[in-house]
């Protein structure tokens, strides 16, 4: 245990990678020197890299179809946006208050359905992500504004000293919840749970079998998913200062799922650079107006026939229980 | 090293997004249009593209502004999505030769772009966002030259009274968030005139969408004797009021909102009741009766083969054109001088859609809605 201990100390803090490094500080450098609609666009692909790893807890990880992930993504958006706008509750206090939100709506909704497999899943979930948005468009209690939505949702804040108002500020927000997100779940991915995940994904009945609580886990996973979602969320509606039900259409959740799919399922790294693809690509191309779609689609197709598992698939060598007890037990992520 | 490819070739395609060239040719004042090219309103957004382009190519054909100089006109797409909404209008504000924006089509997209152009300090117009709120957060830089949701009530209020001499105004709505929103701000607008004109709203009352029978209110609104009736609904419903409220005697002129009249109104209700039935509604490109439309419309048709079919891509052009007009009038490019001018002495400047001017608040002065009626054949022109 001692040892264990020791050995995720050490991975944590290890600067022993100078890939990493290099790419951290490209992250952190890259701001300064472009202008601010450049940094939004990596803003905004820092969102889909957070929306990419909570569909990857997901759909990566348990092998769970979910194409209903915006209705999440709209939960925590529109709980920042009504708490902020109607009770004036700051921004980074509603954070969390999202991510719980969106968990909890994750857990009551997925209870029921959380049996199903494969394709029955993937048609209730993309039934319930459309339901969020049609109960958005049709104003319940007077709360979602309808069609127009909830405006005027403040600026993220630490008192008045320090205030996340320009691009660059809302830049470093998005990456350092995307950099912890990713140090949790690679954290996650080499737990109990991550296996315990990744024995569902593999052969349900097998894990069963072995004594894995299957409907619990996929429990979790839905509402981790779905906490991170609601973050993605909350950052987007300040960073808007506005939220309406066309930002989480069935279109916003279909990208989510390429995101993990281009990426490799259950690979980090890969999500990020999905993430990357389906945020830069749209922009470096829209100059071709009408042929933007054509060209995402082909590349896409391009993509999956030359590399199905994705572009950076997820690698697991097979890790010996002394290895897991050893220092330097790093084969696997 | 295989990290390092990949960090280089994201360092690569990165620095292909980055802008190439941002100063315009010299000699040519650049006005953005930011709009939805593609997606969902991308039917839009291109009639809005090519109406700037008329516009510019008018204006340029005039001899351009300030003298000789030319208009070039700088699209940037927003897919009609509010998320892409702000990134185009970042991209335009970093433009720094760009003097000001048309932006654009759909309110939900204009919130957060007009958000960064106010940030920026750049005027921008909206050409196609009705919400009212728009215009209710004391913005410096934006303005619109479309109306607002609430116009066309107070159109009715500013127009119905005056023309058919009446001063006991029946209004019935059915419900919807539609209708109901229609029918209070025409009462809104109405209430001011209460005691300075006598006018009274003697019926003001829902009906229940989908029914068939209708003689119950429309009793109640017989007893209530009115000069005119408003009907804020559908056409559905207001087909069978007009045939049911003719057959127990009501006679005094129907007027429908925007959505009450229609081919299909016509249809159900025969020609005979449905004509001399009035709409309040936007003016469609081609009724309208200006100079200056008349003109746009020819070159659009010469280009493009036909006229715009939606009423919102001539706001796009009328914004443009009070852009130039403003640019050429105060000699200046600059933001501040911009944004006062247009506020302070726009009135009554000939546009495409009517004379423009700007409320203190950035919305279009006057009302652009029309009365229409239904002919004696069926067909539904302006009432003149």
């Amino acid at each position: 245990m001692e040892l264990r201990q020791q050995n995720n100390q050490r991975r944590l803090l290890d600067f022993g990678h100078p890939q990493i490094v290099l790419i951290v500080s490209a992250f952190i450098l890259y701001p300064f020197f472009v202008s601010d609609y450049l940094i939004d666009i990596a803003f905004f692909f820092g969102i889909y890299a957070l929306l990419g790893l909570s569909l990857n807890i997901v759909l990566g990880e348990v092998g769970l179809f979910d194409l209903g992930h915006a209705g999440f993504y709209a939960i925590g958006a529109y709980t920042t946006a009504i708490l902020n706008t109607r009770y004036g509750v700051p921004i980074l206090v509603l954070l969390p208050v999202s991510a719980i939100a969106a968990g909890l709506f994750a857990y009551l909704v997925c209870s029921p359905i959380i049996h199903l497999q494969g394709d029955y899943l993937l048609i209730v979930t993309l039934g319930m992500g459309e339901i969020v948005r049609l109960a958005l468009i049709n104003n319940p209690f007077d709360l979602t504004g309808g069609p127009n939505g909830v405006f005027g949702i403040d600026f993220p804040s630490l008192g008045t000293w320090f205030v996340i108002d320009s691009s660059i500020k809302y830049y470093f927000l998005i990456w350092i919840v995307v950099a912890l997100s990713i140090v949790g779940l690679t954290r996650l991915q080499q737990s109990r749970i991550g296996r315990a995940w990744n024995y569902i994904r593999e052969d349900e009945i097998a894990a069963k079998a072995s004594g894995v609580d299957v409907r619990s886990f996929k429990l979790l996973a839905f509402i981790l998913g779905a906490g991170l979602a609601g973050v993605a969320g909350n950052i987007y509606a300040s960073k808007l200062m506005c939220v309406s039900p066309e930002s989480f259409t069935f279109w916003e959740s279909c990208l989510m799922f390429c995101i993990v799919l281009i990426g490799g399922m259950g690979s980090i790294p890969g999500v990020i650079i999905g993430a990357a693809f389906i945020s830069l690509f749209p922009e470096i191309f829209r100059p071709f107006a009408m042929y933007r779609m054509l060209v995402f689609g082909s590349a896409m197709i391009l993509m999956m026939m030359f590399r199905p598992g994705g572009v950076w698939p997820r690698k697991r060598g097979a890790v010996s229980f002394t290895s897991l007890l050893s220092t330097n037990g790093r084969e696997h992520g | 090293m295989k990290l390092v490819k990949c960090f280089v070739v994201v360092c690569g395609l990165l620095s292909i997004l980055a802008p190439s060239s941002v100063l315009g040719e010299s000699g040519t004042v650049v006005i953005g249009l930011q709009g939805p090219i593609t997606g969902a309103w991308a039917y839009e957004g291109q009639m809005a593209k090519q109406s700037c382009e008329i516009a510019a190519e008018l204006i340029n054909k005039k001899g351009g502004i300030l003298g000789g100089k030319m208009i070039e006109l700088r699209v940037v797409d927003d897919a009609g999505e509010p998320k892409t909404g702000a990134l185009a209008a970042q991209k335009l504000v970093g433009q720094k030769d760009v003097v000001a924006a048309v932006s654009t089509y759909g309110s939900s997209v204009c919130e957060p772009a007009s958000n960064i152009y106010e940030r920026f300090k750049k005027v921008n117009i909206g050409y196609g966002v009705t919400a009212v709120r728009l215009t209710q957060r004391n913005f410096t830089y934006f303005f619109r030259t479309c109306g607002r949701d609430d116009s066309q009530g107070q159109f009715f209020a500013d127009f119905i009274p005056k023309k058919f001499n009446a001063t006991r105004i029946a209004i019935m709505h059915d419900n919807t968030a539609f209708g109901k929103g229609l029918a209070e701000d025409t009462k809104r607008a109405l209430e001011p005139m209460v005691a300075s004109r006598g006018i009274q709203i003697v019926y003001y009352d829902a009906i229940t969408p989908g029914e068939r029978d209708f003689r119950v209110p429309l009793t109640n609104l017989r007893e209530s004797k009115p000069d005119v009736w408003y009907f804020t609904g559908y056409y559905a419903e207001a087909a069978l009021l007009v045939s049911q409220a003719r057959s127990i005697g009501i006679t005094c002129p129907f007027i429908g909102g925007n959505a009450a009249i229609n081919d299909e109104f016509v249809k159900i209700a025969g020609i005979d009741i449905a004509k001399g039935c009035y709409m309040t509604n936007e003016p469609l490109p081609g009724d309208l009766p200006y100079q200056e439309a008349r003109e746009f419309l020819a070159s659009y048709r010469d280009r493009f083969g036909e006229i715009p079919s939606s009423p919102w891509p001539i706001y796009a052009a009328d914004a443009l054109n009070i852009i130039a007009h403003a640019v050429d009038k105060t000699g200046s490019t600059d933001s501040g001088v911009l944004a006062k001018y247009l506020r302070d002495e726009v009135n009554g400047v000939p546009g495409i859609t009517g004379p423009i001017g700007f409320t203190d608040q950035g919305d279009r002065e006057g009302v652009p809605f029309y009365l229409y009626v239904v002919d004696e054949k069926g067909n539904i022109v302006v009432s003149r």
